[in-house]
C-alpha cells in the first residue's frame, strides 16, 4: 500500500514536471513568435528616419543615418542582430529617448503593474460579492441592479469613465487628484477606470457559476445536514464557483498590462502602455520590441500560473 | 493549493503590493513656498540640444540652454550670449565674427568661453550626433581668436545661419563638464547657462528645475526658486489640474475649452501666434495634374472660407496670413488673402476646362501636430468638394504624411493631389529655410526642394539670392518679391492660417511674461506674485 502510494506520488510528480516543462517550452515559443511578429510589423509600419530627422534634412543625411542605425540591412539580418543582443538583455537604444530601450521599459513597467493589480483588485472585490448576491437573490432588485450594472460596465469605454471621474471627483468635487502617481489617492480613479470593464464581466461569470453550483447535489446535502446558509454559500458554493473567475482574472490582468495606455494618458499615469504607444507612432522600434516582449513574457507567465492552478 | 486559497492569496498579495508602496513612500512634502508647478501637454525626448529633432524638444531645452542671439519678449532679435557679432568678408569668403559676453557661467560654475562653442560646433556638425548637421554644412572651419572671441569661416554665404532659429545655430555646451561625464552623463544631468538648473527628471512624468543663482542676466530672469514641469497629455485632466490648484500654469488650452477656462474665476489666459504656418500644397509636378493650371489653383484659393474655419473649427484661435506672417522678415501688408468666392471658383474651373469639376486625392494629417488640424483639413476639403474639386480624403498619420510629401523617395505613392502642410522655423518666423524646402525646385542631393512641387527658374534664383544676402533690407526686399510671385502665381501652395496657442495660469499666484522661444514656453521670466527675486532667497 505504501509502495503504491509512493509510486502514485512519484508518477504524479513526474507528470506534473513534464506538464510544467511542456508549458514553459510552449511559452518560450510564444515569446519568440511574438518577437518575430512585432519585429516585422513595426518595420512594415514605416521608416523611423523620417521621424528622427528634420523635414529639410538632405537625402544624403537620411541615407547615412539609415546606415548608422543598421536599417539598411535585410530584415533577416536585423532580426538576427536584434535576437542575439536581446538574449543578453540588450534591446538597443531608443531612437527617440536616446537611452537603452529596456531601461526605459523597466522604468515604466512597475507603474503599469501597480495600476493593473489595483484595477484587478477593485474588480474582484466588487464582482465577487455582487455576483454571489445576484445569484442568491435571483430575480430580486439586487439581481436586476447587478444586470444593469454589468451592462453599463460593458457598454462604457474605460477612457470615458476616466474622463467622467476626472470631471466629477477632481474638477467639480475636488475630492481626488486629477493626475499623476505617488499617492494612494492618485491611484483610486485610474484603478476604477481600468477595472470598470472587468467588473461587469466578472460579476456575470460569478453569478452564472454560482447559479450552477447552488443547484448541485452536495449543496442540497449540506443544507439538509443543517449547515448555516452563509457557510453553504460562501464556503462550499463560492469555492467551486471560482474556477471560471480565476481563468478570466488571468486573461484580464494580461490585457490590462497591454491595454492600460488610454487610462494612462487620461490620468497622466507614467506607465508602459503610454510609452509603447508613443513609440509605435514614433517608429521607435527598440522600445516597441522591448515593451511588447516584456508584456508577452508577463502574459505567458500569467496564463501559465492560471493553468498550473488547475493541476 | 485550493482555488479559493489561490484567489485569497492573490487578493491579499495584490493588496499588499499596492498598499505597501504607499506605506513606504516618504510623506509628500508640503509644496515649497517658493515654487511653481506647470503642466505641459508634451515633453522633450532629449535633454541634449545637439540631439534635438523637433520643436517640442525646446520646451525643456530652452529652460536650461542658451544660444548667441535670440528673439526677446517684444519680438526683436537681441544679442544674448553674444555681446556682439558681425558679418565680414575676407578674400571673397563670408566670416561671422562673434564676441562672447564675459562673466557668463555654466550651472556647474565653469566659465563660458569660445572653446565651449567650438566643442558645440564640432558636435553639431557630426551627423552621427546631431540631426541638424546639415545646418553647419556651409561652415568651413571654426577659429578661436581668444577665450571670448571666435570666427566662423564659411565655404559659401548662408544667411539662414543668422536668420533661422536658433540664430547663429550654436548652443553653449560645457566642454570640460561634458568630457568628464560623457554623452550618457550629460543627457542624465545636463548643464547649461540658462536661467534654470536641471535638478531631476522622470520621463513621461516631470522635470524639476531650480533657478540659477549666478545667472548672468539680472534684468530678465525668473522670480521663483523651484519649477516643476508636469507632463499631462489629456486636455480635460490638464485643465482640471489647473482648476483644482494642483498646478499653477498650463499650456495648450484646447480651443473648445478656452471660453470655459476664461470664465473660471482666478484664472488668466493668453493666446500667442504659433510659429507654424499652415498651407495647402498642390501637385504641380505631374504632367496631367489639373493643378498645373493657375486658374485651378486660384479656384482652390477662392473656394475655401478660411475665416469661417478659424471661427467655427478653431473657435477663433487662428489668424489669416499671406505668405509671411506679421513680424517676419519680408512681411508685406499689401498682400491680402484671396477672398472666399465659390461662384468665382466655379467660373475659374469652367474657364480651365473643368465645367464638371474633377476628382483628386486630398491628403489630410490626422496626428494632432497642431490643434484640430484634422478637422480643419476636413473642412477645407469639404469646401473644395462643394465647388467641384471632389476630394477623396485620405487621412495620414504623421510619418505617412511626411513620406507623402517628401520628394525623391523613388517609391510610391507620390503626392498626386492636394496635401495640408505646414512650415515653421521658430521664433523669428523667417521663411528662408522653409522656402528652400518647399518652393525651390527639387534638386536631388543638393538640399533643395525636398518637399517642393514647384519648378520656376526665377523663384529658384531669388531663393538662392536671398540665402546669400546678409543685408537685412536687401534681403527683406527679395523675400517680399518672392512672396508676391508666390501669391500671384499660387506657387508653393496656398497659405491658410497660423494657429494660436493658449496658456492659462492662476491669477493670484503667477506672474508670467512670455518669450517666443520654444513656441512661447520659455520660462525666462516667471515668478510668484510679490516675491523677491530668487537670488535674494536664503539658500537651503
Amino acid at each position: 500500500m505504501a509502495g503504491a502510494i509512493k509510486l502514485s506520488i512519484e508518477s504524479f510528480d513526474h507528470e506534473y514536471l513534464m506538464y510544467l516543462i511542456k508549458r514553459i517550452l510552449q511559452g518560450l515559443l510564444s515569446i519568440v513568435g511574438a518577437s518575430i511578429v512585432i519585429f516585422v510589423i513595426s518595420r512594415l509600419s514605416g521608416d523611423p528616419i523620417a521621424m528622427l530627422l528634420p523635414v529639410e534634412a538632405p537625402p544624403s543625411l537620411i541615407e547615412q543615418t539609415r546606415r548608422d542605425m543598421g536599417l539598411d540591412r535585410s530584415y533577416f539580418e536585423q532580426y538576427v542582430i536584434f535576437a542575439r543582443h536581446a538574449i543578453g538583455g540588450d534591446f538597443g537604444q531608443s531612437y527617440r529617448w536616446q537611452m537603452p530601450a529596456l531601461e526605459l521599459v523597466m522604468q515604466r513597467l512597475p507603474a503599469t503593474i501597480e495600476l493593473a493589480l489595483a484595477a484587478l483588485l477593485f474588480s474582484v472585490v466588487i464582482a465577487v460579492p455582487f455576483g454571489v448576491l445576484s445569484a442568491v437573490r435571483r430575480g430580486s432588485w439586487i439581481d436586476r441592479f447587478g444586470n444593469v450594472f454589468a451592462m453599463l460596465g460593458q457598454a462604457m469605454p474605460g477612457f470615458w469613465v476616466g474622463l467622467l471621474l476626472v470631471y466629477f471627483f477632481a474638477i467639480q468635487l475636488n475630492w481626488l487628484p486629477a493626475f499623476g502617481r505617488g499617492t494612494f489617492a492618485q491611484l483610486i480613479m485610474p484603478a476604477i477606470a481600468l477595472g470598470w470593464y472587468p467588473v461587469a464581466a466578472q460579476t456575470r461569470v460569478v453569478r452564472s457559476a454560482m447559479l450552477d453550483v447552488l443547484d448541485r447535489d452536495y449543496i442540497r446535502v449540506a443544507r439538509a445536514l443543517g449547515v448555516p446558509e452563509n457557510v453553504v454559500i460562501w464556503k462550499y458554493g463560492l469555492r467551486n464557483a471560482l474556477v471560471p473567475l480565476i481563468t478570466i482574472m488571468g486573461v484580464y490582468f494580461a490585457s490590462m498590462l497591454s491595454g492600460a495606455f488610454i487610462i494612462e494618458v487620461v490620468f497622466a499615469w507614467p506607465g508602459l502602455g503610454r510609452t509603447v504607444v508613443e513609440a509605435v507612432f514614433a517608429r521607435d522600434f527598440p522600445v516597441v520590441q522591448a515593451g511588447v516582449l516584456i508584456t508577452s513574457i508577463l502574459f505567458v507567465t500569467s496564463n501559465l500560473l492560471v493553468d498550473l492552478s488547475y493541476h | 493549493m485550493s482555488r479559493r486559497t489561490l484567489i485569497l492569496a492573490f487578493v491579499v498579495g495584490a493588496a499588499a503590493i499596492v498598499v505597501s508602496r504607499y506605506l513606504w513612500l516618504p510623506a509628500n512634502d508640503k509644496a515649497a513656498t517658493d515654487s511653481l508647478t506647470l503642466a505641459f501637454a508634451g515633453e522633450a525626448t532629449d535633454m541634449d540640444p545637439t540631439k534635438s529633432a523637433a520643436g517640442i524638444d525646446y520646451y525643456f531645452i530652452s529652460q536650461i540652454f542658451e544660444g548667441l542671439v535670440r528673439v526677446d519678449a517684444d519680438g526683436k532679435f537681441i544679442n544674448w550670449l553674444a555681446e556682439s557679432w558681425e558679418v565680414l568678408e575676407e578674400d571673397g569668403k563670408t566670416i561671422i565674427d562673434v564676441r562672447i559676453r564675459p562673466n557668463v557661467k555654466f550651472h556647474n560654475g565653469d566659465p563660458l568661453t569660445a572653446h565651449d562653442f567650438e566643442f558645440a560646433f564640432q558636435r553639431q556638425r557630426d551627423p552621427k550626433i546631431s540631426r541638424w548637421s546639415h545646418n553647419q554644412a556651409m561652415v568651413e572651419r571654426f577659429e578661436i581668436i581668444d577665450d571670448l572671441h571666435f570666427r566662423l569661416h564659411f565655404n559659401e554665404p548662408d544667411v539662414t545661419y543668422v536668420s533661422d532659429y536658433p540664430v547663429l545655430r550654436l548652443w553653449a555646451i560645457p566642454k570640460h563638464y561634458f568630457q568628464q561625464v560623457g554623452d550618457d552623463g550629460f543627457a542624465r544631468a545636463p548643464v547649461g547657462t540658462g536661467p534654470w538648473k536641471f535638478v531631476s527628471r522622470k520621463v513621461n512624468e516631470s522635470l524639476q528645475l531650480e533657478a540659477f543663482a549666478d545667472y548672468w542676466n539680472q534684468e530678465h530672469r525668473p522670480h521663483v526658486k523651484h519649477l516643476t514641469i508636469k507632463v499631462i497629455p489629456e486636455d480635460l485632466t490638464r485643465i482640471g489640474a489647473l482648476k483644482t490648484g494642483a498646478v499653477d500654469w498650463i499650456d495648450a488650452v484646447p480651443p473648445a475649452m478656452i471660453q470655459d477656462v476664461r470664465r473660471t474665476p482666478g484664472i488668466t489666459t493668453a493666446s500667442y501666434v504659433s510659429p507654424n504656418n499652415m498651407f495647402l500644397q498642390f501637385n504641380t509636378h505631374m504632367p496631367n495634374s489639373p493643378f498645373n493650371d493657375l486658374r485651378v489653383r486660384q479656384a482652390v484659393a477662392h473656394a475655401i472660407d478660411v475665416d469661417a474655419i478659424i471661427k467655427n473649427v478653431l473657435f477663433g484661435q487662428g489668424e489669416r496670413y499671406t505668405q509671411i506672417g506679421s513680424g517676419g522678415s519680408g512681411h508685406d501688408p499689401t498682400l491680402l488673402p484671396y477672398e472666399y468666392d465659390p461662384d468665382k471658383a466655379r467660373a475659374l474651373l469652367r474657364e480651365a476646362g473643368y465645367p464638371n469639376g474633377f476628382d483628386t486625392p486630398c491628403y489630410n494629417l490626422t496626428t494632432p501636430r497642431e490643434v484640430n488640424i484634422k478637422e480643419v483639413g476636413e473642412a477645407m476639403f469639404a469646401y473644395l468638394t462643394a465647388v467641384g474639386i471632389r476630394c477623396k480624403v485620405v487621412g495620414l498619420e504623421y510619418q505617412a504624411w511626411l513620406n507623402i510629401g517628401r520628394r525623391g523617395r523613388n517609391a510610391p505613392p507620390e503626392m498626386d493631389g492636394v496635401v495640408s502642410w505646414m512650415w515653421g522655423h521658430g521664433a523669428g518666423n523667417d521663411p528662408g529655410v522653409a522656402w528652400t524646402g518647399h518652393v525651390h525646385s527639387f534638386q536631388p542631393g543638393a538640399g533643395f526642394g525636398s518637399y517642393s512641387y514647384t519648378d520656376d527658374p526665377l523663384l529658384d534664383e531669388l531663393i538662392k539670392a536671398q540665402r546669400r544676402t546678409f543685408d537685412p533690407e536687401e534681403r527683406a526686399a527679395l523675400l517680399k518679391r518672392i512672396a508676391r510671385i508666390k501669391h500671384e502665381q499660387l506657387l508653393g501652395g496656398l497659405p491658410t492660417y497660423r494657429p494660436y496657442v493658449t496658456f492659462a495660469w492662476r491669477t493670484d499666484k503667477v506672474e508670467f511674461k512670455p518669450w517666443p522661444d520654444a513656441f512661447w514656453r520659455s520660462m525666462q521670466e516667471i515668478g510668484i506674485k510679490s516675491s523677491e527675486p530668487a537670488s535674494a532667497q536664503t539658500t537651503e
